[in-house]
C-alpha cells in the first residue's frame, strides 16, 4: 500500500469522530456566532439581525465584566494551587513507603464523587450555622467564626478551595505516572555529583514532569474557566454577584431570563477568553519545552 | 498491512451502522408506538403523562393519588424542578420542540403564552369554574393559558412558646415588628433566621411592607400595568417602603451571616427553636413538624408603618397549563378537568394549605393561621411579580440580587431597587 493509500484509510479511520465532533461542536459554534446577532430570545421566537447590540450591552454591563474577571481569577488561582500540590504530593508520594499507596487512593477518592454532591456536601461544612463543622473547628481552637459562603470577598475562593480538594488527587496521579517515567539513573548520576534532594527535584524532576504539567495546567486552566456546577451548587453565584462566574451568568441570561441571542454573545466571548488564554499557556509551556530539550 | 484492512473494514461498518442507527430512530419509534397500541388494546396500557413542577411531590401527594383513582388511563410521571433552575430546564426544553405535557407555570405564563408554547383552554368548560381573580394572571387577550392552583402566601412563622416566654404579642405595625426583634435580640435569643444564601426571602419580605405601604392606597392601583410600559420606576415608588424594611438590617435583625444560610439550614434553625421567627409558606409546614413536633407553630402577615391586618406576599401563585405541543392532549385536558372539582382542590390544600380559586369551595385553614385570618379576609395577599408583571422572575431575580448586596454593605436600597428597574426595561426592550 502506498503512502497516500495508508493516509486515506487513517482518514477515514477518525471519520466516525469526526463527524461526531462537526455535528455537536463545531456546527453548535458557528450557530451560536450567527444567533448572538441576533434579538432572539425564547420567548419571542421571531428573530431579526441586530448587528452587534447584544456585544455593545455585554460590555457596558460592570455584572459581565466582574463576572469575566472572576472566572479568569478562579482560572488561575485553582490552575496554580492544584498543580503545586499536586506536584509537592507526587513528589513525596512518590517515595516507596508501606503507607504511599493508601494515602495515594485517598488523595485521588474525591474525584470520583460528583461535583455537585460535594457542592452540597461543602455548603454544610462551610454553613454559617451553628452547627457548621468548619466553624465548629475554629472555635474549638479559639477563633471567630468566618462566614464562608455568604462573605463577598470570600464566597468565591471557598468555593474554589472545594474544588482544589477534589481535584488535587486527580492531577497528582498524572505527575506520579510522568514521575515515574523518568528514568533513575539520571537521579543517581546526581547523587554521585553530590546534588541534594532539591537539586535533583528542581534540576531533574521538575523539567522533566514538562508532559504531565503541560496536560494539568491546560485541564485545570479551561476547567476553571468552564465552573458552573460548583459554585451553582454552593453559591448560586451570591451573594448578589459576587461569585457569579462567565458560565452562571450566560445560563441566568440564556435561560432564566429567555435571553437566548444575548447568551450566545457572551458564549462567544467565553470562546475568545478561552482561546486566547489557551494560546498563551501554550505558548509558555513550548517555551519550557524549548528549554529543556 | 492485513490488520490496516481489518481496521478499514471496521471503520466501514461503523459508519454506516451509526447511520442507520440514526436514520431508522423514527421506524423504531413507530414500530415501539405500533407495539404499544396494539399492547394498549390487550392490557389497557396507560398514557403517561409528564408534569413538570417546581413545587416538590410531597406537597401534592394526595392530589396526584386521587388522579391516579380517578384516572386510571393516566400514568402521571412528575417531575420536580427546584425554582431555581425552573426556567434553565422547561425554556430549553420548550426551545428544543419539547417539554412536558403538563407544566407548573406562575409568573412567566403569559410570556410562554405569547411565544405560542401553552395550548388555549379559552374553549374548555373548566377555566369557568374558576373565579376571574384566579385565572386573570393567566390569561393574555381575553384567552386563558393555565387554571390554578391553590393560592400560595408567605408570612412571618413564629414559634408561639418562644412568643410567651418571653411576654411578646404578635406585631401590628412594621415599628412593632422591629421592636419585638430588638427585645428578643436583648434577651439574648435570635429574632428571626433566614436563608438569605437565595435572593428570595429578602425580596419577598420587603414586598411585604411594599404591599402594606404602597398597594395597598387607592391612587397606586395601575401602577404594576405603568411598571410594565416602563411608565413609572421602582426607585421612585418603592423606595420609602423598601428603606424603612432596610432598618431590620441597621438594627442588626439580619445579619451578614444569614447570606451563608440556604434555605434548609434556615429552616432548622427555626425548628430547633434557635430562631423566634422564619418568613416562608405552608409548604414548610411539615418539614418543620417533623423536625419539631411538639412546635407550637403560628404564622402572621407582615405588619404595615399603620396598624391594620396586615399582608402577606402571594396570590394565584401556580398554574396548571398544557404544552401546545402535547401528542396527549385529551389526557392533559382530563387533567385539568378534575383538577377543576372541590375533591381535587381540597386534594391539593391537604398537602399545601392556602385558599381556592374554585367557586364554591370552602376553606379551613386551621389554627396555624389564625393570626393571619383578618389578612385573608381582607384579600390582603399580593405578589406583583407573579400577578402582574410581564417580565416578572428576571426582575424579582435583580432586586432580590441586589438586597444581598445591600445586607453585605456593598449596595443601598435606592440602588436595589434601580437594578430591578434597570433588568426590567432590558426584558422589555429583548421582546421588543
Amino acid at each position: 500500500m502506498n503512502a497516500k493509500k495508508r493516509d486515506r484509510v487513517f482518514l477515514f479511520m477518525i471519520l466516525p469522530a469526526f463527524i461526531g465532533f462537526v455535528l455537536l461542536f463545531i456546527l453548535p459554534t458557528i450557530m451560536s456566532f450567527a444567533y448572538s446577532v441576533t434579538n432572539w430570545s425564547v420567548y419571542k421566537p421571531n428573530y431579526k439581525f441586530i448587528g452587534l447590540d447584544n456585544y455593545v450591552q455585554l460590555f457596558t454591563d460592570t455584572k459581565n465584566i466582574a463576572a469575566i474577571k472572576h472566572s479568569v481569577t478562579y482560572a488561575l488561582v485553582i490552575t496554580l494551587v492544584q498543580n503545586s500540590l499536586a506536584i509537592c504530593f507526587a513528589v513525596l508520594l512518590t517515595r516507596k513507603s508501606i503507607m504511599a499507596n493508601m494515602v495515594k487512593s485517598i488523595f485521588f477518592l474525591p474525584a470520583v464523587l460528583s461535583v455537585l454532591v460535594v457542592g452540597f456536601l461543602f455548603q454544610y461544612i462551610m454553613t454559617s450555622a451553628d452547627y457548621g463543622l468548619l466553624n465548629s473547628i475554629i472555635r474549638f481552637f479559639g477563633g471567630s467564626p468566618v462566614n464562608w459562603l455568604g462573605n463577598e470577598k470570600i464566597a468565591l475562593y471557598s468555593v474554589l478551595s472545594t474544588q482544589v480538594w477534589q481535584w488535587t488527587g486527580w492531577s497528582m496521579v498524572i505527575y506520579i505516572a510522568n514521575l515515574k517515567s523518568i528514568d533513575s539513573s539520571l537521579y543517581e548520576a546526581a547523587e554521585i555529583d553530590g546534588a541534594s534532594k532539591s537539586q535533583s527535584f528542581r534540576h531533574i524532576s521538575l523539567p522533566l514532569l514538562y508532559p504531565a504539567a503541560s496536560f494539568n495546567i491546560l485541564m485545570s486552566l479551561i476547567g476553571g474557566l468552564k465552573v458552573f456546577d460548583a459554585v451553582f451548587a454552593m453559591t448560586k453565584g451570591g451573594p448578589g454577584y459576587a461569585s457569579e462566574t462567565i458560565m452562571t451568568t450566560l445560563i441566568r441570561e440564556g435561560f432564566n431570563s429567555g435571553r437566548t441571542a444575548y447568551a450566545s454573545a457572551f458564549a462567544v466571548v467565553f470562546f475568545v477568553i478561552v482561546f486566547v488564554i489557551s494560546k498563551i499557556i501554550t505558548f509558555l509551556l513550548n517555551k519550557w519545552e524549548e528549554k529543556i530539550s | 498491512m492485513k490488520k490496516k484492512w481489518i481496521s478499514l473494514m471496521m471503520c466501514t461498518a461503523i459508519i454506516p451502522s451509526m447511520l442507520v442507527g440514526c436514520g431508522n430512530s423514527a421506524s423504531s419509534d413507530t414500530s415501539t408506538n405500533n407495539a404499544t397500541t396494539e399492547g394498549s388494546k390487550a392490557s389497557d396500557k396507560k398514557v403517561e403523562i409528564r408534569v413538570m413542577a417546581y413545587n416538590a411531590e410531597t406537597t401534592r401527594a394526595t392530589y396526584l393519588k386521587l388522579l391516579e383513582e380517578k384516572l386510571p388511563n393516566i400514568k402521571v410521571i412528575f417531575e420536580f424542578v427546584a425554582l431555581d433552575n425552573f426556567n434553565n430546564v422547561l425554556n430549553s426544553q420548550l426551545q428544543a420542540g419539547q417539554g412536558p405535557d403538563i407544566i407548573e407555570v406562575g409568573g412567566e405564563t403569559r410570556l410562554l403564552a405569547n411565544a405560542g408554547y401553552l395550548m388555549d383552554l379559552t374553549g374548555e368548560e373548566f377555566p369557568s369554574k374558576y373565579a376571574d381573580a384566579g385565572l386573570a394572571p393567566y390569561s393574555v387577550n381575553g384567552k386563558v393559558f393555565a387554571t390554578p392552583l391553590q393560592s400560595w402566601y408567605e408570612g412571618i412563622f413564629y414559634n408561639k412558646a418562644i412568643f410567651r416566654d418571653n411576654g411578646i404579642q404578635v406585631p401590628k405595625t412594621f415599628d412593632q415588628f422591629i421592636q419585638i426583634q430588638k427585645d428578643l435580640l436583648a434577651k439574648g435569643t435570635k429574632p428571626q433566621t433566614m436563608g438569605a444564601q437565595s435572593w428570595e426571602p429578602m425580596m419577598k419580605q420587603s414586598i411585604g411592607l411594599v404591599n402594606n405601604d404602597f398597594y395597598s392606597k387607592a391612587e397606586n392601583k395601575g401602577f404594576d400595568e405603568k411598571f410594565n410600559t416602563g411608565e413609572v420606576k421602582l426607585a421612585d415608588a418603592w423606595l420609602p417602603a423598601v428603606e424603612k424594611w432596610s432598618s431590620l438590617i441597621t438594627e442588626g435583625i439580619l445579619t451578614k451571616d444569614m447570606l451563608g444560610l440556604s434555605y434548609d439550614q434556615a429552616l432548622d434553625e427555626f425548628a430547633t427553636g434557635k430562631a423566634a421567627m422564619w418568613e416562608s409558606g405552608p409548604w414548610a409546614v411539615n418539614t418543620i413538624m417533623e423536625k419539631n413536633p411538639n412546635m407550637e407553630l403560628g404564622m402572621f402577615p407582615i405588619p404595615g408603618s399603620t396598624e391594620g391586618p396586615g399582608w402577606l406576599i402571594g396570590g394565584p401563585g401556580s398554574a396548571l397549563a398544557i404544552n401546545a405541543k402535547t401528542s396527549h392532549k385529551a389526557e392533559a385536558l382530563e387533567i385539568l378537568a378534575l383538577t377543576a372539582t372541590p375533591e381535587a382542590q381540597q386534594a391539593l390544600i391537604k398537602d399545601n394549605a392556602g385558599s381556592s380559586f374554585l367557586k364554591g369551595v370552602e376553606i379551613d385553614l386551621g389554627e396555624i393561621y389564625k393570626d393571619s385570618e383578618e389578612a385573608f379576609k381582607a384579600g390582603n395577599v399580593y405578589a406583583p411579580w407573579t400577578a402582574a408583571w410581564i417580565s416578572g422572575n428576571p426582575v424579582v431575580e435583580g432586586y432580590g440580587k441586589s438586597l444581598q448586596e445591600v445586607l453585605a454593605g456593598i449596595k443601598t436600597p435606592k440602588q436595589a431597587l434601580e437594578e430591578a428597574d434597570k433588568v426590567n426595561d432590558t426584558m422589555r426592550e429583548s421582546l421588543k
